[in-house]
């Protein structure tokens, strides 16, 4: 899901390069000192996500896991993701500079609506946690795909065509990361729930 | 350093993932980067597309551009991700991959390939691009440019095999150096981070 140099105009890469730095920002602004480990070790989940292909469909996809990252990090997902793209970009050559922004956009933007829209789902139903983490990352996968075809629109491309190519394409990863995030969130939920948003347990005072 | 064991279950998760992306190397490493490969034979330009790890563009555009930025033909790749086209003119040739959904790819053809290419077509006509001296005694002598034209017609055959691997190897996915110079990268600004978070702190 990597946008290449080259495919979009000049004023699409520049509003999704200033959205990603404000949306940096924030994610700095929240980053404290007991979350940069979480940060740092999902930041490094989604740089290797990228390298396992998914040899179903139609398209060349792969794994993105931004889903997972999202709902355990809130709006620190953006510089995690952000800080993955840009190692991903310079070292396998996937996605670009120039697209760095846009990119970031497409993949944290939704990351962070899953932990405001799916992650509280894991809060409302204790006995379903399992569930919300598969809407969770099949969500987030889904509202990438809408995202990247919303780009592709705004240069110039039909949206039917291209949102039919890119959401099916991806329609086995969302299966994939759906059950992936379940099973992660139903494993955090008993061994560690304060991981989980909006946990009523979380405080980074007084946990152990 | 109270925050190391409330985070005690993420190493694991991280482990297990790590552990198949590099087990899903080298072969079915595949992501989002569409790579381009293309020589000429004769007059005829050929093209092989892939996604990085091997799967096929089927049905790319590739759009053939002037070296002004002029377009001058355009087609679709098969289903072996291959196009092939004449020729259209003598000069560098910029050729664009454009695979959807985002993916671009794109190769340069400089003129010396092409000329080179023409030149076997051209001798072997007898074309007037070329001054050529045309053979003025065709009894029974081969002359040197026949023979040269026989000779790189043989070539172009027996080495499509090799720039179709030249093609396969042109490609690789990314290796084992690469992704684990990323994860070190990740664990340094962790460290970097930690480090300014922490004198905030104090």
């Amino acid at each position: 899901m990597h946008i290449s140099e080259g495919v979009l105009s000049a004023p699409v890469l520049a509003s999704g390069a200033a959205l990603a730095a404000a949306g940096t920002a924030v994610g700095l602004k929240k980053l404290d000192y007991d979350k940069i480990a979480n940060v740092g070790m999902l930041s490094a989940a989604f740089f290797v996500a990228a390298l396992i292909h998914v040899p179903l469909g139609p398209a060349s996809v792969h794994l993105i896991f931004n889903g997972l990252v999202g709902t355990l990090l809130g709006w620190t997902a953006f510089p995690a993701i952000l800080v993955a793209l840009i190692l991903q970009a310079m070292l396998f050559q996937f996605g670009g500079i120039t697209t760095l922004g846009v990119n970031t956009i497409i993949m944290a933007l939704p990351a962070v609506l899953g932990y405001y829209l799916f992650g509280r789902l894991i809060a409302i139903w204790p006995g379903k946690s399992m569930l919300a983490g598969f809407i969770c990352g099949f969500g987030a996968v889904l509202l990438s795909a809408l995202l990247l075809g919303l780009t592709l629109v705004l240069t110039g491309e039909s949206f039917s065509i291209i949102a039919k190519l890119v959401v099916l394409a991806n329609v086995p990863v969302m299966i994939i990361e759906g059950i992936v995030t379940a099973f992660c969130i139903g494993f955090l939920k008993k061994v560690r729930p304060e991981m989980l948003p909006f946990s009523t347990t979380f405080s980074p005072d007084n946990s152990t | 350093m109270k925050w190391i064991p409330r985070k005690s279950v993420l190493p694991f998760l991280l482990a297990g993932l790590l552990t198949t992306g590099l087990l899903a190397k080298p072969e079915a490493a595949l992501a989002h980067k569409v790579s381009l490969f293309a020589w000429v034979e004769n007059d005829t330009v050929h093209t092989i597309s892939k996604f990085s790890g091997g799967k096929k563009v089927v049905k790319g555009r590739l759009v053939v551009f002037g070296p002004t930025g002029t377009k001058l033909l355009e087609g679709v790749t098969d289903d072996q991700g291959e196009f092939a086209f004449k020729v259209p003119q003598k000069t560098d040739l910029r050729l664009e991959l454009i695979a959807g959904t985002g993916h671009k790819g794109h190769w340069q053809v400089p003129l010396e390939e092409i000329t080179g290419g023409l030149e076997i077509n051209t001798a072997a006509a007898a074309g007037p691009t070329r001054q050529v001296p045309v053979a003025t005694d065709r009894s029974d002598n081969i002359t040197a440019d026949r023979l040269e034209a026989a000779i790189e017609k043989v070539l172009d055959r027996k080495l499509k095999p090799v720039m179709k691997m030249l093609a396969e190897a042109k490609q690789p996915g990314p290796s084992l150096t690469e992704i684990l110079g990323g994860i070190g990268y990740i664990i340094g600004l962790v460290g970097i981070a930690a480090y300014f978070k922490s004198r905030q702190k104090k």
